[in-house]
């Protein structure tokens, strides 16, 4: 995975050429942790230029996700989550508004909902709308760079399910009304 | 056997494995549980209902040996450092001291003075992330605060909008600096046995020294901010003082040849309980002094002193249980190699009542001193002649066999130790990670606050707190699968009767779908 640092500074947005991210995250050498990023590999070889969405892969988290998004108006987020309330390879769906900020932050760490948070209260120019797909994964935690076979299975469907997402946000900027 | 003595033997043989097995029976380890990526501690009550024990389970990565085998070498910078989010540069720097050693290759000068350029400049960048984003919550915006302000927006609110920025800024700048070397800041390419892929152009240099400065600045700074916000204030200093927080324990760390801190390198120093050196060794001998404790409900391996053998978890004059990390390599050391950060280290000790300093929470302070000795380092460093020499690399020549190489992670002291082929092909890799040489002083710390906390079975509301900030000072990796969402570390506490019976369970419930609230057990990460 290789991807450049954009140039960030507080205040200031990075030009983004299109509208909309699509972000995979995850650790391309832990098993099912790389769903993010072999989803967002997907996504990438059915996309054109016109389409107006940018995929990136990354492996980091926290505070240098402000790196990759500040500056986009749409994001789509693709990640990997283990709740074992549904089956390895289930998609769950949800949005900015549905993540809590906790009230104890963590050793090292800072979720999506703290960073977006945070940035807001910097004022820094986060995207608006935002989009988090969580594919329920069976092994993150084993070095190794093959996906388990029920997430195999269905990486193809819910790349198209997220594609699907991205593309509404990118098309629904068609028809909002720009003051 | 005669039928008599086989019924005694029998007899004698099926009680031990009941008690063996009730013994098993009062900890819950799920193998399935185990590996949920949360930090979930365990409290078993007395009769009184006073806290018996408490268990901390920590999730690990498995497969990393296998997954290394047959692999030449020189991938392990690379592979290592891909298996943490948080500490790419620390892996790759360690792996890359070891390959220096599997080769027996000396790096010229500039080569030596860039990695460690880059190292001081990842130690200021991660330290900042703590002592601003996840320690803040604790000590900027106070541990008896209200549960909704224990957050980074409440850090914000107390330092300031500006502060916030600035934070946002000099992160941003320090890792412009390691993307210069490594090409990227996540899964760096700089490390080669013998040298660094890559120089310092002269032209370079002028914006570097500014960044230099302008992070000097910053880390004076952030101690002003400490000292207005948390030693101005009695109750913390109270709070880091306490005997709850407190551990008599030996302490590791990374020393140079004056016996200052040095976080790139150096010869390991161990003190004892009471400050006196107990062990100096290079990297090569750690397994002499540094051996792992297995205890039946855990799937940690705890590190202990090796020549004094495991008694338990023990502080005092019978520990052989040590601690790395800021404060231990405070401990460790005659003092700092930089003039501010000496300064702020006088401070440290007189304030605290002599070396060593045994009070756990003082490690937020503690990273702060090393803030400043981080970025003095950066600002010698850049304005040393020979950092834009061109002499980047001498070529290994020698048959490779065995390599150990050791830094001083922001965490503590982080070993990696590979053995190959004749061709260079890994057979053996070994890591011991900062966390690891931490995991029994951390157990204690857990066990401690837990029971400072619960008398005569009343559990006080303020328990999940008090217990994390304990294991929260040692900024402990929780395995190092980095992504997983939702990206926190749920805690779960559960409390237990002299029955074994579960009295209350503490989470941190988050929420996955709408109209439905999911305990989120995702891996923990970063």
């Amino acid at each position: 995975m290789e991807v450049s640092l954009p140039q960030v500074l507080p205040g200031k947005a990075p030009p983004r050429k299109k509208p909309v991210l699509v972000l995979g995250l995850g650790n391309d050498i832990l098993c099912d942790d790389a769903v993010g990023l072999k989803v967002a590999r997907e996504i990438r070889q059915h996309l054109s230029d016109s389409d107006g969405i940018e995929v990136q892969e990354t492996a980091e988290m926290g505070l240098s996700l402000l790196d990759y998004i500040v500056g986009f108006e749409d994001l789509v987020l693709v990640d990997a989550v283990q709740t074992r309330q549904a089956p390895p390879g289930f998609l769950h769906e949800f949005d900015d508004g549905e993540l809590q900020v906790l009230p104890i932050v963590s050793p090292h760490f800072l979720g999506v909902g703290e960073t977006v948070a945070l940035a807001r209260q910097l004022g820094l120019p986060v995207p608006r709308r935002i989009k988090i797909f969580a594919v329920e994964v069976k092994d993150p935690f084993t070095v190794g760079v093959c996906l388990t076979p029920p997430l195999r299975r269905v990486l193809r469907s819910i790349a198209s399910r997220v594609l699907a997402a991205a593309r509404q946000l990118a098309g629904d900027r068609i028809w909002l009304p720009s003051y | 056997m005669n039928p008599d003595t086989a019924k005694v033997w029998n007899e004698a043989s099926s009680r031990a494995n009941a008690a063996a097995h009730a013994q098993r029976r009062r900890v819950t380890i799920d193998p399935v549980t185990r590996l949920e990526g949360h930090g979930k501690i365990d409290i078993f009550l007395d009769d009184q209902g006073d806290v018996e024990r408490a268990y901390l389970q920590i999730p690990e990565l498995r497969g990393f040996e296998v997954f290394s085998l047959g692999r030449p070498a020189e991938d392990m910078p690379q592979i290592t450092s891909r298996i943490c989010g948080v500490c790419p540069t620390a892996h790759h720097m360690a792996a890359t001291k070891a390959l220096d050693d599997l080769y027996q290759v000396e790096p010229p000068p500039a080569a030596r003075k860039i990695r460690e350029l880059v190292y001081n400049t990842f130690m200021m960048e991660d330290h900042a992330l703590h002592v601003y984003i996840l320690g803040g919550p604790d000590f900027i915006v106070g541990p008896q605060a209200p549960p909704e302000q224990r957050n980074v927006v409440g850090v914000i609110e107390k330092v300031g909008i500006e502060v916030g920025r600035k934070v946002i800024s000099m992160r941003r700048r320090l890792r412009e600096l390691i993307a210069y070397f490594g090409g990227k800041v996540i899964h760096p390419v700089l490390g080669l046995p013998g040298g660094v892929s890559k120089g310092l152009k002269p032209e370079d240099l002028p914006p570097f020294q500014e960044l230099a400065k302008d992070t000097l600045d910053f880390a004076l700074f952030t101690l002003q901010v400490f000292k207005d916000i948390v030693l101005k204030n009695p109750d913390y200093v109270k709070l880091i003082t306490s005997d709850t927080y407190t551990h008599r324990t030996y302490y590791m760390g990374l020393v140079d040849a004056h016996n200052q801190v040095n976080f790139y390198d150096g010869l390991v120093r161990v003190v004892d309980p009471n400050g006196r050196e107990y062990a100096k060794f290079p990297a090569r001998q750690y397994r002499d002094f540094v051996a792992e404790h297995v205890e039946p409900w855990s799937y940690v391996k705890f590190c202990f002193l090796k020549p004094l053998g495991w008694h338990g978890f023990e502080e005092g004059p019978q520990s052989s249980v040590y601690a790395v990390a800021p404060l231990a390599r405070l401990n460790v050391t005659e003092g700092m190699p930089t003039p501010l950060a000496q300064k702020a280290y006088e401070e440290f000790f007189n304030t605290l009542g002599g070396k060593p300093v045994h009070h756990t929470l003082a490690n937020h302070w503690a990273r702060v001193v090393e803030m400043i000795c981080a970025a003095e380092r950066m600002v010698g460093l850049l304005n040393d002649p020979e950092i834009v020499s061109a002499n980047l690399r001498v070529i290994p020549t020698a048959k490779p066999a065995v390599g150990v190489g050791v830094v001083e992670a922001p965490r503590g002291t982080l070993y990696h130790h590979y053995e190959t082929d004749g061709r260079g092909l890994i057979t053996k890799a070994n890591l011991i990670v900062a966390t690891q040489n931490n995991a029994a002083r951390i157990a204690m710390s857990v066990e401690k606050a837990a029971k400072g906390l619960i008398k005569k079975g009343s559990v006080s509301e303020g328990l999940l707190n008090m217990v994390e900030m304990a294991f929260r000072a040692y900024d402990p990796c929780f395995g190092c699968a980095t992504h997983s969402l939702p990206g926190h570390l749920p805690l779960c506490v559960s409390i237990f009767d002299r029955e074994r019976n579960l009295l209350r369970q503490l989470v941190q419930p988050v929420s996955l779908k709408p109209g439905g609230r999911a305990e989120a057990r995702a891996a923990g990460k970063r």
